[in-house]
Order: C-alpha cells, then sequence, then structure tokens
C-alpha cells in the first residue's frame, strides 16, 4: 500500500492496451506514420545540388570549347544550355543558374598548349547552392586540365587534401534520416501521451481512478509502458526504412542503439505526460504537444543547423532538449559506430531528463479534484 | 468494519480560494441508512460527496468515514467507500469484464475474489450478458447498473452515488432505485444526490442543501411536517386565476406558502384558522381540496423561499 504498486501500475498498462488495441487510428498512426513520414522526406531533404543549368555562350566553336562543355554535362551535376541570347539574361530570369563565357581563341590557346581561361558566372542569391557549385568547379578544372593538356596539372606548394571520414560520400540523407527518424519519433511520443491523461480528465474517468488507492506514479508508469513499447514497434520500422530503403550504414551496436531509443522514448513520453497533467485539456495537450515537439527539435536539435554554430545561449539551450542528445547518439551509432565511452554524455544526459520530465509529471499531478 | 455511524460529520468546510463551496456542514449517517442529498446545481451536493470519498480534503471541520478521518490523505478512506460519478460510469471502449477487470485491479482483489463478487453482483443487478459486451452497445440504464456493480466490486460498506440516475431513462430510474433498496437490504450506507424529487421521496432521510450549507434535514415526512405545521390546499380556478384574488390571498395573514402547479396553485397555511379566513372570500367557481405537501413543496419553501 505504501509505496508504488506494481499490481496497480499492471492494471492501468493493461488497459492502456486495451484502449490502444479498440482503436485502430492511433495503432496506425503510431507505427506506420513514422516509416511513412521517414520515407517521404528523406526523399525530400537532400543538400545536394543536382541539375544547375549552366547557360553557355560560346564564341569560340572550337573543338576544346566543346569538349569542355562535355565535361560539365558528364560531371552529373550540370546541364548545359546554349540559348541564342545573353547568358546573363537566363540568370535574371531564373532559367538558368549559372553561365559559362568561353571566348574566341578559347581552342586555339589550350590545343596550343598555353594558359586558357573561361569565365563561369554564378548567381549568388541563392548563396547554398551557389557555395555547392562553387564545391563542383575544382573537379570540373581538374578533368578539364586532364583532357584538354593531357597532362595532370601539377601540384601547387602547398595544397590540403580533405577527406571525409565515418560518411564518405557525404551523403547527406545518411546524415539526414536517422535525424528525422529521432524527430518523427520523439513528436509522435509527446503525442501519444500527451493525449491519455488530458483524456481521463475530460471524460470525468480521472474522478474515479482517484477514488481508488491508486497513485499517480501508478497511472503515469501505467500509462508510459504501452506507449513505450509501442514507439519502440514504429522505432524499428524507422530503422528498417533507414537501412533497406537509403541504405545507411549502421556502424555501432544494435544494443546500444536500443538503449539510447528507450531513454529517447522515455524523455518524450514523459514530456508528453508532463503536457497532459498539466494541461488537462485533449486539445490543448495536442497543441502545445505539436510546438514543444517539433520546433525546438528542428531547429535546435542539430538536425539542420549544427549545435556548434548556434549562439552561446542557444547552445546551453540546446541542452535541456532531449533529441538534441538523440541526434548526436543516433547519428555516433549509425555512421562512426560509437561505443558506450563516447556516448556517454548525450546517454546520461538523456537519462537524466526522462527522470526530470517524470518527476516533473509526478509533481504537477494532482490527486485532488480542486477546480 | 468499526461499530458506529457509517459518517458523523462535523463543521465540514471546503474553500477554493474566496469561495467557499461548503459550509460548515454537519450530520450522522446510521449503517444501512439510504441517504439523500438534495439541492440545485452548485448548492455543494457532489462536493461534500467528493470530501467524503476522499478525493477532496477539507479546509476545516471534522468528518469520520466509516470511522476514518483525512490524517492520511484520505486514502484510508478510498479502500472502504464505494464512488460512482456523475460525469463518467465505464470506459465505452473497453468490454465489460475488461472494466471490471480494471476496477478489482486498482483495488488489488484477488483474481478468484473478484470473479466471485462479479458473479453476486451480476445476480444483484440482473446482468446476464456476455463479459465480453463492449460497453458502448449497452443501454444508460444497464450501464448505469452496471457501473454501481464496479464501485461495490471491493465490498465497501460505504456507497456514494452521485446523481446516479441522471440522463436515464423513467423506466430505468425506478429500477435502480429499486437496485439501491436491494444495496441497503445487505446492510450497506448509500449516499446518494439527486435532483429528483421523486427520488428524493425513497430516501430514509435527506439532507436539503443551498448555496453550500445544510439547511434542512430529516425524513421526507418530518421536512413537509417542519416545512408545513398547518394545512395545504390546491387551488384550482377551473380556467385562469382571478389576479385580484391571488393578490388579496399572497397578503393574506397565517400563509406560508403560494406557489403555482401548472393551472392549479397550492396555498399554505400556518393554521387551519388562517385558511378558513384567507378562503373565504374564494370564487364561486373555484374549488379547493386539501393536499399533502410533497417533497417540491418543501424544496420550494426551504430553498426557493429565502432565495425570495
Amino acid at each position: 500500500m505504501n509505496a508504488f504498486n506494481l499490481h496497480r501500475a499492471y492494471s492501468v498498462a493493461r488497459k492502456e492496451v486495451m484502449h490502444i488495441l479498440r482503436d485502430p487510428f492511433t495503432l496506425a498512426l503510431a507505427l506506420g506514420l513514422p516509416v511513412m513520414l521517414v520515407t517521404f522526406f528523406g526523399y525530400a531533404i537532400d543538400f545536394e545540388v543536382r541539375d544547375i543549368k549552366v547557360a553557355v555562350a560560346d564564341r569560340d566553336n572550337g573543338p576544346a570549347a566543346r569538349r569542355l562543355k562535355e565535361i560539365f554535362a558528364a560531371s552529373g551535376y550540370f546541364r548545359v544550355l546554349e540559348p541564342a541570347g545573353n547568358p546573363v539574361e537566363m540568370l535574371d530570369s531564373r532559367r538558368a543558374d549559372a553561365a559559362l563565357f568561353i571566348e574566341p581563341g578559347f581552342s586555339r590557346d589550350a590545343l596550343g598548349g598555353r594558359p586558357a581561361r573561361v569565365q563561369f558566372v554564378l548567381d549568388g542569391s541563392d548563396n547554398s547552392k551557389g557555395a555547392v557549385m562553387m564545391g563542383y568547379l575544382p573537379g570540373i578544372q581538374r578533368a578539364a586540365a586532364t583532357r584538354l593538356y593531357g597532362v595532370e596539372p601539377p601540384p601547387a606548394p602547398l595544397s590540403i587534401e580533405t577527406r571525409f571520414l565515418f560518411n564518405p560520400e557525404l551523403s547527406s540523407r545518411w546524415f539526414m534520416v536517422p535525424g528525422l527518424g529521432a524527430i518523427i519519433i520523439g513528436l509522435l511520443a509527446i503525442l501519444l501521451t500527451a493525449m491519455t491523461v488530458a483524456r481521463e480528465w475530460e471524460n470525468g474517468s480521472m474522478e474515479l481512478l482517484l477514488s481508488t488507492p491508486v497513485r499517480p506514479l501508478e497511472i503515469i508508469i501505467g500509462k508510459l509502458a504501452p506507449y513505450g513499447l509501442l514507439v519502440l514497434i514504429g522505432v524499428f520500422f524507422v530503422y528498417l526504412s533507414a537501412r533497406l530503403v537509403f541504405g545507411v550504414p549502421f556502424l555501432g551496436s544494435h544494443l546500444l542503439f536500443l538503449l539510447a531509443c528507450l531513454l529517447f522514448i522515455t524523455a518524450a513520453l514523459s514530456q508528453g505526460l508532463f503536457i497532459s497533467v498539466v494541461t488537462r485539456q485533449q486539445q490543448v495537450a495536442m497543441q502545445v504537444g505539436i510546438i514543444s515537439g517539433l520546433l525546438p527539435s528542428m531547429l535546435l536539435s542539430g538536425f539542420i543547423f549544427p549545435v556548434e554554430s548556434m549562439p552561446a545561449f542557444f547552445q546551453y539551450f540546446t541542452m535541456i532538449l532531449p533529441p538534441r542528445w538523440f541526434m548526436e547518439a543516433a547519428r555516433g551509432i549509425f555512421l562512426k559506430g560509437s561505443g558506450l565511452a563516447e556516448l556517454a554524455v548525450p546517454l546520461l544526459a538523456l537519462a537524466g531528463l526522462s527522470l526530470l520530465l517524470l518527476a516533473l509529471a509526478l509533481k504537477k499531478f494532482k490527486t485532488d479534484l480542486e477546480p | 468494519m468499526t461499530a458506529g455511524p457509517a459518517l458523523e460529520v462535523k463543521g465540514l468546510s471546503i474553500k477554493f480560494g474566496e469561495f467557499t463551496a461548503v459550509d460548515e456542514v454537519s450530520f450522522t449517517v446510521e449503517r444501512g441508512e439510504i441517504f439523500g442529498f438534495l439541492g440545485a446545481n452548485g448548492a455543494g451536493k457532489t462536493t461534500t460527496i467528493r470530501m467524503l470519498c476522499g478525493l477532496l480534503i477539507p479546509s476545516s471541520g471534522s468528518a469520520l468515514v466509516g470511522g476514518l478521518g483525512f490524517a492520511d490523505g484520505g486514502k484510508g478512506i478510498k479502500k472502504i467507500v464505494g464512488y460512482m460519478s456523475q460525469k463518467f460510469t465505464l470506459y465505452n471502449d473497453l468490454t465489460v469484464g475488461e472494466n471490471l477487470d480494471f476496477a478489482a485491479g486498482l483495488r488489488k482483489l484477488e483474481p478468484r475474489y473478484a470473479a466471485k463478487r462479479r458473479r453476486e453482483l451480476f445476480g444483484l443487478i440482473g446482468f446476464d450478458r456476455p463479459l465480453n459486451t463492449l460497453v458502448a452497445s449497452l443501454p444508460g440504464g444497464v450501464k448505469q447498473e452496471l457501473a454501481l456493480a464496479a464501485a461495490m466490486l471491493h465490498d465497501p460498506e460505504i456507497v456514494f452515488l452521485d446523481e446516479p440516475t441522471s440522463g436515464v431513462a423513467p423506466a430505468s430510474r425506478a429500477r435502480f432505485w429499486a437496485l439501491i433498496r436491494k444495496v441497503t437490504a445487505l446492510g450497506k450506507t448509500v449516499i446518494v444526490t439527486t435532483h429528483y424529487m421523486d427520488e428524493a421521496e425513497q430516501c430514509g432521510r435527506i439532507a436539503l442543501m443551498r448555496t453550500g450549507r445544510l439547511i434542512a434535514l430529516g425524513s421526507p415526512d418530518e421536512l413537509k411536517a417542519s416545512a408545513f405545521p398547518g394545512p395545504m390546499t390546491e387551488l384550482d380556478f377551473n380556467g385562469s386565476a382571478p389576479a385580484a384574488f391571488l393578490e388579496n390571498l399572497e397578503k393574506a395573514p397565517g400563509l406560508l406558502e403560494l406557489s403555482p402547479h401548472g393551472m392549479r396553485w397550492h396555498a399554505a397555511f400556518k393554521d387551519k384558522a388562517a385558511m378558513e379566513a384567507a378562503l373565504a372570500a374564494l370564487p364561486a367557481a373555484a374549488s379547493c381540496t386539501l393536499i399533502k405537501p410533497s417533497l417540491e413543496d418543501v424544496f420550494i419553501r426551504l430553498v426557493e423561499g429565502v432565495e425570495r
């Protein structure tokens, strides 16, 4: 009677399972929606820029100019357009992203072994795209030099060789998909529990629950457990989608990933419970759940913008966001094969936040019916 | 189970901020009674019941429920009482069996004991549908009876019913009251709130509440006798009542109460002499019959009369 009673918590959990099983909508939402969204948005979110339209003004018309155009087209990133008019007008009207000017004498110089120049004009109004284009140019230059002059260009006196560890292809999908999964799973978990306690207050059943010797902790654990299991199954489907559909490598330990997922899910479910306990109304709980579950995790978790480049205040602020820590853990386990030692901080932070949110929900759980 | 009264309430009050919802209420309920709370919405009936179930902690005063107080925050009380709330009965999306299992689980009943109680209670309420019937598919009256069974699964000494028949068909209401009498016949104490006068008539004693105060307490007959010591008559004018006569009647000395009841009027007087004097000028077309006051008359006199 005194402390937490497992039997009563189990009764609450069993009842909650029945609610879930009788409600195909919740079931479909929890199991199907995450994997659907991850697959859908996983295709959409891609930071690589392809099919850049280059308007070419070829005033040389020689064999070297033709070859240069072929090299651009063959790179897979550029599409060569040869408009009749001024290429810069194409930039203005956004029909092209860049313009390439090949002046007369280019072929003569290039084939004669003399230095040859072309001008590449790009649209700076979309700076992220511009930066990506700039990144592709050295490769094109290298390929062109090799083909036109028949020799590799001599190495510069000082050169910086870059090589990407962990995500050698720098595929943004490998990076984005685990993060996307974290955001969607987090939001789902918050929403599922945000509704449960508020529903009991709204339909009056909480009054009946409280008229029995059941304790708040038993109600909270009883509600947490079934939804935790449900969300975990949802995570499994997301994992399958990441591996099979997007081919994201998984270098770390599955056990460690399960632990990270459990901690993160507990934190998100507890956040939902806390919202539910405080608002006591399903609609308000839903709105608070979406706002608190979506915006911070999209913008401040490191999903899109790296935490390290945020202003100092936000770097500290992100520490109270479970998705920030899970993002770090999930990407580490997937792409770097990080172990327990490397992930100790995020895992401890997740555990701490889970406990904190649970304690808050428990503290705010009113056992009397004072209006 | 301890001896002594089921409820012993002294100066019980509760405040929500500045608002006093229940104000210095005192009464005693013996075991085996049907004790009713009668009053308008907001009179404090539900709040009083919630306190006595351990759902609200009183601001002041004392209450012993089955001999137990609030020292432990109402936890002891919750174990020995059964409560049926006004708003919610059973989970519609669960079956009858699942609902009762849940109630049993919350009270940590042994499965075998719970099954035995379930059979007994099904017998009591005359429920013979399968356990896997979805509650949503049951008629309102049956749902109400099942809710009572769920509230009594742990065999409580005292059962609190907050407007158990609101929104239920009249035939089902009568059935439910027969059930309440069966429950008290088993030695249980039933505390019930209602605003149906015919239901209040069936209580052993009634506590009349108004704006958080207990304004009268007694059996229906006692309440009628104390509210109307003299005779009461029903006036039938066989048509619309002459305004002048009514105006005079209202001012007549010894008139306690004059209230319209449909086309007729009820007039109560201090004594027989006052009645005869006041009705001397009764129009010829009108008839008057001596009647017994109903609880509704009592209610009008004691509750609404004060407000005038």
